[in-house]
């Protein structure tokens, strides 16, 4: 029941904002503020009340829902250790998303509106347990986002917002074969069920079934070289939205490939696992190259983003516990880490009123407290130790060292890379002397307690995620030892 | 080998002592943080909070050390577990040692004493309290990465001095070149510590250990051995390469000379820059037990200690010539440990320590008054600054390795390792110990005698500069900074004593699980023949720089196309920045990279986008709005997707 609420309660809200009349205009942001916290507080609650000893899924609702003859699409609901971090991510960057979008003039209601109903699909694909209903959440994101990047977004963003439509829809186009073709092979509809099945090749080899589902994440994730929509639509989207795509959408992509294709068809995906370990650590310096040649500052965290995914991949190659736990943990700390650069990027972009680096210099003068903000998610970005990042990249790396050795040696080279191209940023954007330039000079420095706590809460968790990983750790470990009973290493 | 004589106990003092001298400097960080963050007044006392934390530390790590030496240098390690992930247990823990409270009280002392002088020479700094913050973080993990029991926490500090040593290099960020040598800084060690990484990657995966004493033992009893064993052993050296700026990463040590001057005191000069040094230290068996591993380390600290003191000797900016110095005399050790003198660079790292941190505080001082660090600005400074001066020349004196200071006895004993091991080795290592003493008496007779040369004017409209005074007439430094200064100079005359009965070498060998003892002490002949060199090299700088009977612009004629190589600092940065960096890999690689993501891969989306949009146009006519013909369409469709189905697996 509490997953119910929790699920539905930011559509609730997006319902009531929608209901109120236009008067009451300014108070969207409030209602919208009460309805974000309040998920934060009962995902909290649902968080500290897992138990951590059991491996399986917890909080669980079952209602048949739609009987379509020999099996029925059920109501089913439930998290586990792997999914339970990610709630709680989506809680934490929803209040985020709200606060940094207090300073939103147009449209308010139904901007909110839009944010909280993505809330509820985000959260709604992290719960289910049933391919069907996965599905229909993860499509119900569709609209609301379309919205937001095409209506508030910025540059080209009708462009930016269909081919993000496109490619999402192509992607799912091909899952939803993949998880048909599951469905009537074990006829069932149920997660739990699924992963307990041993599928063999029917009207279709199983490798084909694993790609249509691979492919569907490998957009959303997004994989090299499904990637291209991304720089386009977190150039184009308002900041929050950005945050949103980068923070949450790219974790549901790795979720996914865990929940469904890992979990479900793991013989499968031990005899394709090389291609994650290639595409993870090629993908990750590929686009790492490309981030040294953007001059768009949103485009430029964009491909970094794009190119810290490829850990996911990398961690879930191995097909070992520490991997596993090591990808789930990246799952949590590229959102909260990059969804932070987006942040700091969307404030400095507003305030300077320009995406070009080369027109920036010098801010850390004019705007100190933005400088350092800036300065320190670029540095959990690159990784530094005692942030949420490392933790996930070392955990990864010697998880993965024993079966892949030259993709983790790639992939440390991308260690060097990101240091390379965040200091770089840092150096252009934040340093060196203040350019007198029509667009930056006399900027004034301006404070908004909204900004601030938005921003102050998120490095708090980095924090604490760098320094205290036990705290995820715990739950995700039982919870992988189960799927790597089926995985068999 | 002379077997051990006293059997060394466990030391007795407890774990959260030992915690405490990490936590003392880390609750000044945050207490400084916030005040910076929140512009709290208490900023002004930033300074004094920084004093008294790091003081704090110091006591504690001086109740660490006695209670070391009443163990007569034994072990104590607390672990425990930080988190799990399958297999992977990451540990968390202190050790403490011989070696570890040795460094421990290098790294309080020195940091005590830069602390001190901070308060006078960043006095009136816009950035005060954030300079004390850097300080108060880099302090912690200095300590976290001498105590940490394990691989995986000495990484993690590793790289946190790492990145204290950016922040305190790009201090005064609206520098540009303040900004470019920070950056330069990072990436540069961390393409060393991608060694560092794989080297603990490796260890984990063949042997489920982090801890440093398992790590050890591993190596002592054979459990990893031949190929394995030395590539682990050069990943950790591959690490160290960068942190201690040995050929051919040195070239980022010189360039964080922006920083303010206490910092290249204590990071680049003291502490962090001897962390490689560290490194190897505690990891030594596994290098002992690799004689490819232990050639390639002697091989490149030679190199280093050569190259750089070529370098030092052309260079006119005060701090870079202490800067190439430090690169010099941390080759020595590196030099060292490669010929299996494990007491000789940990000695001659404790000694350096000192000398170089009181160098380096000296030129700061010169700077206080004479708002420059270009020597040709200077000169005659002796009788103006006379504590600073005395205090310069007993530094000078003590790395030149004139009997009996400090530096004589430790560097005496790297070149008696150089000797038992590679004769080559020890002849470069001679021909280094005249260079030293040439460059630095070079420095010290062009800053100190002579005519003054004025210094440098202050820029009155450049809000960023602090300076006091006027640099026509330059004073002495305000007492914060002069007592530092002469407390240094105590350990750069007497520290060398430290192991005249190998009292300095017993005690931190016990560190290592090793049976006997190196074969320590000063060798006669070498002894007499690097004193007699240095007594030379300084005879030269005093015939080219005081006396000029040589002019050094007839030198620089004479040996021109020398000269113009060590100018040009042999090309390197040449080759790394405008070749590498710029050309091959931004201009060319990243390049190609982007043009195929946009042209190629996007192109290809695009293009099936644009496909698609044609077809439609020419199939609008289909979309005749009747459900029939849809309907028509759609089961062709599925026939289509059957038949293909059908036509992969044949029934």
């Amino acid at each position: 029941m509490a997953l119910t609420v929790l699920v539905f309660l930011p559509a609730v809200v997006a319902a009531i904002i929608l209901l109120t009349p236009k008067a009451y205009e300014s108070y969207a942001r409030w209602t919208a503020l009460a309805g974000a916290v309040a998920v934060f507080g009962l995902a909290l609650g649902i968080f500290f009340s897992l138990d951590l000893s059991k491996g399986g899924y917890q909080f669980t609702v079952t209602k048949d829902w739609v009987d379509i003859g020999s099996f029925n699409l059920q109501y089913h609901l439930g998290v586990d250790g792997i999914s339970m971090p990610l709630v709680m991510l989506t809680a934490v960057l929803t209040v985020a998303a709200v606060l940094v979008s207090f300073g939103i003039k147009e449209r308010q209601r139904a901007y909110f509106a839009c944010l909280l109903t993505l809330t509820t699909s985000v959260l709604g694909v992290f719960c289910a347990l049933d391919t069907m209903l996965f599905f229909l959440f993860w499509e119900l994101e569709l609209f609301p986002m379309f919205l937001l990047i095409a209506v508030w977004g910025s540059g080209r963003r009708e462009y930016a917002a269909t081919k993000f439509i496109i490619y999402t829809f192509a992607g799912s186009a091909f899952m939803l074969v993949g998880i048909l073709i599951l469905a009537f092979n074990a006829n069932t509809f149920d997660i739990a069920v699924l992963q307990n099945t041993t599928f063999h090749d029917t009207v279709l080899p199983l490798r084909w079934v694993f790609l249509f589902l691979l492919i569907g994440f490998a957009v959303k994730l997004p994989m090299v070289p499904f990637h291209t929509w991304a720089p386009d639509a977190y150039s184009s989207a308002p900041t929050a939205v950005s945050v949103l795509l980068a923070g949450i959408f790219e974790v549901m992509g790795g979720y996914g490939i865990i929940r469904l294709c890992v979990s479900i068809l793991p013989g499968v995906a031990q005899d394709y696992s090389i291609w994650f370990a290639a595409i993870g650590a090629g993908g990750l310096l590929y686009c790492a190259f490309i981030t040294f040649r953007q001059t768009d500052i949103k485009k430029l965290v964009a491909y970094l983003s794009v190119s810290q995914m490829g850990l996911v991949l990398l961690g879930i190659s191995a097909l070992g516990q520490t991997g596993l736990v090591g990808a789930t943990y990246q799952l949590v700390a590229h959102g909260i880490i990059t969804a932070m650069l987006f942040v700091m990027v969307g404030l400095l972009v507003e305030r300077t009123g320009t995406k070009e680096i080369a027109k920036m210099g010098g801010l850390a003068r004019q705007m100190p407290l933005l400088a350092c903000g800036l300065g320190f998610a670029g540095f959990a970005s690159l990784g530094l130790p005692s942030l949420a990042g490392f933790i996930a990249e070392f955990t990864v790396f010697l998880g993965s060292f024993q079966r892949y050795e030259w993709a983790v040696l790639m992939a440390i080279f991308g260690a060097v890379l990101s240091a390379g191209y965040i200091l770089w940023m840092l150096q252009r954007v934040i340093f060196g002397p203040i350019r007198h330039d029509a667009e930056t000079d006399a900027l004034p420095d301006q404070r908004h307690w909204w900004e601030h706590s938005a921003v102050a809460g998120m490095a708090a968790i980095i924090i604490l995620l760098g320094v205290y990983p036990a705290l995820l750790t715990d739950m995700i470990g039982p919870a992988v030892s189960t799927i790597m009973t089926r995985v068999g290493s | 080998m002379p077997f051990l004589a006293v059997t060394p106990s466990a030391p007795t003092i407890s774990e959260g002592v030992i915690w405490a001298i990490i936590i003392c400097p880390l609750a000044g960080f945050a207490l400084c943080t916030l005040a910076v963050l929140l512009r709290s007044q208490l900023q002004r006392f930033a300074g004094y909070l920084a004093v008294a934390t790091v003081g704090a530390a110091f006591v504690l790590a001086m109740v660490v050390l006695f209670n070391v030496i009443d163990a007569h240098g034994g072990i104590a390690v607390h672990s425990h577990t930080w988190y799990s992930a399958g297999p992977l247990k990451v540990p968390l823990g202190v050790r403490v040692d011989g070696l570890a409270a040795i460094m421990l009280s290098i790294v309080t002392s020195v940091s005590l004493l830069v602390q001190v002088y901070s308060l006078g020479y960043m006095h009136g700094d816009r950035g005060y309290g954030r300079y004390f913050a850097y300080m108060c973080l880099f302090t912690t993990s200095m300590l976290g990465l001498v105590l940490a029991d394990n691989i995986f926490m000495i990484f993690i500090f590793w790289e946190l001095v790492g990145l204290c040593s950016y922040l305190l290099i790009g201090f005064w960020f609206h520098r540009p070149s303040a900004a470019a040598a920070a950056k330069k800084a990072f990436v540069i060690t961390r393409l060393g510590d991608l060694g560092f990484m794989a080297a603990i990657f490796l260890i984990w995966t063949r042997t489920g250990e982090l801890g440093v004493a398992q790590i050890q033992a591993a190596a002592t009893n054979g459990a990893i051995s031949g190929t394995l064993l030395t590539l682990f052993a050069l990943g950790i050296f591959a690490g160290a390469v960068g942190k201690s700026a040995q050929f051919p990463l040195h070239v980022w040590l010189p360039d964080a000379m922006e920083g303010p001057t206490p910092i290249s005191a204590l990071i680049h000069a003291a502490t962090m820059v001897a962390a490689g040094v560290y490194l190897v230290a505690r990891f030594y068996p596994v290098f002992e037990a690799s004689t490819d591993a232990m050639q390639v380390v002697m091989w490149i600290g030679a190199a280093t200690a050569l190259i750089a003191a070529t370098i030092a000797l052309v260079q006119t900016d005060i701090k870079r010539v202490l800067a190439y110095s430090t690169i010099s005399q941390l080759g020595y050790m590196v030099l060292a440990l490669g010929g299996f003198g494990y007491v000789a660079a940990i000695f001659h790292l404790f000694t350096h320590a000192f000398f170089k941190a009181l160098l380096f505080l000296g030129s700061g001082s010169v700077n206080h008054s004479t708002n420059t660090f270009d020597m040709r600005k200077m000169g005659g400074l002796w009788k103006r600054m006379p504590i600073t001066f005395w205090t310069f020349v007993i530094a000078s004196l003590s790395i030149s390795g004139i009997f009996p200071l400090a530096g004589f006895w430790s560097k005496d004993e790297v070149l008696h390792a150089a000797w038992d091991s590679n004769h080559a080795v020890w002849v470069i290592g001679i021909v280094v110990a005249f260079m030293t003493a040439l460059y630095m008496f070079r420095a010290v007779f062009l800053t100190f005698f002579g005519e003054y040369k004025g210094g440098q004017a202050v820029d009155h409209d450049d809000p960023d500069s602090h300076f006091e005074g006027d640099p026509a007439h330059p004073h002495e430094a305000p007492w914060t900074m002069a007592l530092p200064l002469i407390i240094l100079a105590i350990p750069a005359v007497l520290a060398g004593f430290a192991n005249i009965n190998n009292t300095f070498g017993d005690f931190i060998i016990h560190a290592l699980p090793r049976k006997f003892e190196e074969d320590q002490g000063v060798q006669m002949m070498t002894a007499v023949i690097s004193v007699v060199l240095a007594l030379l090299g300084i005879a030269v700088a005093y015939v080219v720089y005081y006396k000029k009977w040589i002019t050094s612009e007839s030198l620089h004629s004479a040996f021109l196309p020398f000269a113009i190589v060590l100018e040009r600092k042999y090309f390197l940065d040449d080759l790394y920045e405008s070749l590498f960096s710029k050309r091959i890999f931004q201009g060319g690689w990243n390049r190609l990279c982007d043009l195929t993501d946009r042209y190629v891969v996007d192109g290809l989306v695009n293009g099936v986008g644009l496909v698609t949009d044609q077809l439609s146009t020419r199939i609008r006519v289909a979309a005749t709005g009747q459900l029939q013909t849809y309907g028509a369409m759609f089961a062709l469709g599925v026939i289509v997707v059957v038949a293909i189905i059908f036509a992969v697996n044949p029934v």
